[in-house]
């Protein structure tokens, strides 16, 4: 007989509602993908199809530049996300909790929950002021304050791999007379390896598009790929754009790929 | 010091926290296990027998008092530096490293040869039977499987002492008494002292050369099996460690006159009152019933209770005591004990023993 035990699937309209938000989502997206392969200028009218737009972006200095200054800052800046958020998950899961630790947790996810408009006014604030001292004008001040607001990203995926993970593992290592640092070196960084290779795509892929803090941290000439973008399309609504977003949709949905097969639970 | 001492804790004190929420979790426990013995620490949970193992393992350092290992002042050594390895409640098998890889891994730290590591990691494999899963990862094996990978790793690099940290606590009943076999086995081929952690008193009772029987941080009695049994040191040892049926009476000489009436011969344990009001300990199966009214205590049948090979009758003594007596069941029938009937309890002399309460 049917299974009679509760299922959402079930219910009237589950299909129907289902569909369109998928549509609802995925359209306008794929409209851009689409347009990104138009031969004529319009983002609007489809004149047939062409490969035109991609060397023509990549024909455009402005945009090589701030393509490849995105890549830095989100490399430099996932990098030591990572980096920080590894050392926090070690120490919120490898030990016995104590109190106060979810305070620690909403601490480190702090970024998560401060509206970005927020920090972005704290840090252009913040290092006004150092930049006035220092004089320093470089990419600095942008890898900072990316690497700031990915390390939740990379936080996360890295504390789910560790979590659950027996307590007694590096305790079973120095018995088996290893000492401090090769119970690191064999034990706990094998294990932690995969959730901070994770973390490491999640933060890159953050990094990667985000406009507002960027927009605020970023002195003249620091444009990354979003808020070039974001200063084009002010201007006037070109077709390369389609072309460099497809791009940009293309490596995300490559990472997020990855993300998705290194974190999934073995069966 | 003898030299037949492999692990001697001298007054060992462990204090958890400072102050007022300070928890004493060892309280000052001496003990000697000699080389080459199965050694059962055993007692309730939060008994401090775990805490103890740790002091030996190096996981802990004791707040006062003293560890040696071999004559040898360890106390304070870090645990990788001690010839001493665990096998832990929950097996702690690394899991990003195969069977072969988990049991070479104390002699890879140890820095011997690949070859003499391939050859001790083969021979262990033959010595717990799993050859053939060398390559497998733990978590495509079965609990008793994980059982035996653990136990070859903490073997392997051939310990003076083998800790185990209630090892089959997490298998099922059948799986349990053919570890408790094999365990037994692998103590005899390796000759390796063996420190047994467990709450479980048939499992001491069948494995073990001596036991320690712990409470409340304190080491209570050490003994061989058939002397914690018999001889038990206190009511709680008593009580712990199989069934006991509790017996008031005021004891004068050796004659103890129960508060239900007779006056009945008894032994006396070490450290027992020599007179006075005292509880007196008798196993259920050391206790006769007959039908006929003669020279033991009279009783009354509350109930019996079939158990298989054995039935249960408990009865009453004329001031309420409860006493549970164990009888064979009979091939054939029950054990013709109507409830509500009146019966007579008999037994040996030196079944019954006056004991201290627990210091």
């Amino acid at each position: 007989m049917a299974d009679r035990s509760f299922s959402i699937s079930r219910l009237p309209g589950f299909a129907t509602i289902a569909v369109i938000v998928f549509v609802l989502l995925y359209l306008p997206i794929a409209m851009l993908v689409i347009f990104s392969f138009n031969a004529g200028d319009s983002v609007a009218i489809w004149e047939g199809f062409s490969l035109r737009w991609y060397p023509e972006a990549w024909q455009n200095e402005a945009v090589k530049a701030a393509t490849l200054r995105s890549l830095q800052v989100a490399t430099a800046a996932s990098l030591i996300a990572t980096g920080v958020a590894t050392m926090a998950a070690l120490g919120t899961t490898r030990r016995r909790a104590t109190r106060g630790q979810s305070f620690v947790y909403v601490m480190i996810n702090q970024p998560l929950m401060v509206p970005e408009i927020v920090t972005g006014v704290a840090l252009l604030i913040f290092f006004s002021s150092i930049k006035v001292i220092t004089g320093y004008q470089g990419l600095g001040y942008l890898i900072l304050a990316h690497a700031a607001f990915c390390t939740p990203f990379a936080y996360l995926p890295i504390r789910a791999r560790l979590e659950g993970m027996d307590l007694a593992l590096e305790t079973a290592a120095a018995d088996l007379y290893a000492s401090p640092w090769q119970t690191f070196r064999h034990v706990t960084l094998p294990l932690v390896m995969p959730g901070a290779v994770a973390g490491l795509m999640l933060a890159f892929v953050t990094s990667l598009d985000d406009v507002v803090i960027t927009e605020f941290v970023k002195s003249a000439g620091q444009d990354t790929l979003p808020t070039y973008m974001l200063a084009q399309i002010r201007r006037s609504v070109s077709a390369d754009i389609n072309a460099i977003s497809t791009l940009l949709l293309l490596l995300t949905v490559v990472l997020l790929t990855a993300f998705f097969l290194l974190t999934r639970k073995r069966t | 010091m003898s030299n037949d001492v492999a692990v001697e804790a001298r007054a060992a004190c462990k204090v958890y926290g400072q102050g007022a929420g300070a928890v004493t979790a060892l309280g000052g426990v001496s003990l000697v296990i000699r080389k080459g013995e199965f050694f059962t620490l055993l007692g309730p949970s939060g008994c401090g027998k775990t805490t103890l193992l740790k002091l030996i393992a190096g996981f802990e350092s004791p707040s006062s008092g003293q560890i040696l290992l071999d004559g040898q002042d360890i106390t304070f050594d870090p645990p990788n530096t001690r010839p001493v390895n665990t096998v832990f409640q929950s097996y702690a098998l690394f899991p990003h490293l195969t069977v072969a890889e988990n049991i070479g891994f104390g002699l890879k730290m140890l820095g011997r040869p690949k070859a003499e590591v391939a050859e001790t990691v083969t021979r262990m494999l033959a010595l717990v039977r799993l050859e053939k899963m060398a390559d497998r990862k733990p978590v495509q094996l079965s609990g008793g499987q994980q059982q035996r990978v653990a136990l070859a790793r903490a073997l392997a690099p051939a310990p003076k002492v083998l800790l185990l940290d209630e090892p089959l606590s997490a298998l099922d009943l059948k799986l349990r008494k053919e570890m408790q076999i094999e365990l037994k086995r692998l103590q005899v081929e390796t000759g390796i002292t063996f420190i047994f952690v467990t709450h479980d008193q048939e499992e001491a009772l069948t494995m073990s050369d001596r036991i320690g029987v712990m409470q409340a941080g304190h080491l209570l009695q050490v003994g061989d099996p058939r002397t914690i049994y018999t001889r038990p040191a206190n009511r709680f040892v008593a009580s712990f460690i199989g069934e006991s049926n509790f017996l008031t009476g005021t004891l004068s000489g050796s004659d103890l006159t129960l508060d239900a009436g007779p006056r009945m011969p008894v032994e006396r344990a070490d450290n027992a009152p020599v007179s006075g009001h005292v509880t007196a300990a008798i196993r259920p199966e050391q206790i006769r019933i007959s039908s006929d009214a003669g020279s033991g205590i009279a009783a009354k049948v509350l109930d019996t209770v079939y158990f298989g090979t054995d039935t249960h009758c408990v009865l009453a003594l004329s001031d309420g005591t409860e006493i549970t007596v164990r009888l064979q069941s009979p091939v054939s029938g029950d054990v013709g004990l109507q409830t509500g009937s009146q019966v007579t309890l008999t037994f040996e002399p030196g079944a019954l023993i006056v004991l201290p309460e627990v210091a």
